[in-house]
């Protein structure tokens, strides 16, 4: 008969080890996930880079023709995006990303602007709707895999409210994937744009030979922006995405860990009782056996 | 043998041909145009349709094509896609593909 303390003890290893499973699984998971995340982050480069390159070129050729997108406004509301993740168990992936925004938030409403949050992911949301700030929308259930649409929807949307003027900046506050091993909570300035450095030399020579334009160039420019826009939103996505798998991972890892050590001190305890258990058993023969001599 | 131009098709989510072409024949907003080497520093934007490759050594390629814009500088040819995929078939096929890439595309957007 084992007893009351034993019970308890083998009860605990029980959930303990079940807990593990879920979590190394979990862990499993979110590999197999950085890998694919970082190739869709790798793919998503070349894209990005080009659109950087052919915005700067066009920018450069256009003479700086004045676009709504690349004017900078007296900012009296200005447009919050967090990028979190839906699902918890990150370690403190959510959690940095959020108290950055909301420091910055803070800041904003102590110098007088107004703000209007946008975000993506339930944990943001759910967040800063418990503090009392009011979501203009939210995004959800794209965290895992971001698509090209899912990006376009949500620079489209900001660059409406920017255009209507509701909002007269942008910034984004996401995780970026440095690698594996560091992923740092950023602040990335959306709108208004500022035009990427042309490529050395490229924009002089497309002055120079007079690039040749269908339509015309701001026209083009006018296309291009809101491209752009929607590339740097897709490459910020991704990188959050890559992030999330890999800060999940981590904190997996280490809970999967530290099961196994609680598993451990749990069954020494599991069998320190057992043992103190026999010896009491044992004792009790011996004196029961020793008083019935004596008698 | 003819000369070539370095080109590149790009959309967000990879690389979808790049390589060394003779000729390049796709549909800007202003309507078709066909590209060879040391073609002049061009912008334009490009629309739905269908475009061919013809890559070194004659082999050709059709790609469906939706929305992006096209440059051309250095005697390199940049397409920059919103989709494109390769198409198995004839031009018409690739039209009718670039269709239904723009309608998914609407759609998603």
């Amino acid at each position: 008969m084992a007893s009351a303390e034993l019970r308890a003890i083998r009860r605990r290893i029980k959930s303990v080890q079940s807990t593990m499973k879920i979590t190394r699984a979990m862990e499993l998971i979110a590999a197999s996930r950085i890998v694919k995340a970082h190739q869709r982050v790798s793919a998503a480069q070349p894209y990005t880079r080009k659109m950087a390159e052919v915005v700067g070129n066009v920018g450069a050729a256009s003479g700086g023709a004045p676009h709504p997108l690349l004017e900078h406004r007296e900012v009296e509301t200005a447009g919050v995006l967090v990028v979190s993740s839906d699902r918890g168990l990150a370690g403190a992936y959510n959690t940095n990303v959020i108290r950055m925004a909301e420091a910055r938030l803070i800041e904003l409403a102590g110098q007088g602007v107004d703000t209007r949050v946008y975000v993506v992911g339930k944990r943001a949301q759910s967040y800063l709707r418990y503090r009392g700030y009011r979501i203009e929308r939210a995004f959800l259930g794209i965290t895992d895999t971001p698509g090209y649409g899912d990006a376009r929807a949500i620079a489209n949307l900001l660059m409406n409210d920017y255009a209507e003027g509701t909002i007269d900046s942008v910034e984004a506050y996401s995780t970026e994937y440095v690698s594996a091993l560091t992923q740092t909570a950023a602040r990335w300035p959306i709108l208004p744009i500022i035009p990427p450095e042309k490529e050395e030399g490229a924009g002089e020579e497309a002055a120079s030979f007079g690039y040749s334009y269908e339509p015309s160039a701001a026209t083009l420019l006018g296309l291009l922006l809101p491209r752009y826009v929607e590339a740097a939103m897709f490459g910020l996505l991704l990188d959050a995405s890559a992030s999330e798998h890999a800060a999940r991972r981590r904190a997996m890892k280490a809970a999967t860990e530290n099961a196994d050590d609680l598993t451990r001190l749990l069954s020494r305890q599991a069998n320190q009782a057992r043992q103190a258990e026999i010896t009491t058993e044992i004792s009790e023969i011996v004196g029961g056996a020793e008083a019935l001599t004596q008698g | 043998m003819a000369k070539t131009f370095l080109l590149e098709v790009v959309s967000p989510e990879s690389i979808v041909w790049s390589g060394r072409a003779e000729m390049l024949v796709t549909r800007t907003t202003e309507g078709e145009i066909g590209i060879l080497a040391d073609h002049e520093p061009t912008m334009a934007a490009l629309s739905t349709g269908s475009s061919v490759i013809t890559a070194e050594g004659g082999e050709r390629v059709t790609l469906a094509i939706h929305g992006g814009f096209l440059q051309i500088l250095r005697n390199e040819v940049t397409l920059l896609t919103d989709r494109a995929e390769i198409v198995e078939g004839d031009r018409a096929a690739a039209a009718e593909l670039a269709q239904s890439l723009a309608e998914a595309g609407d759609s998603a957007g």
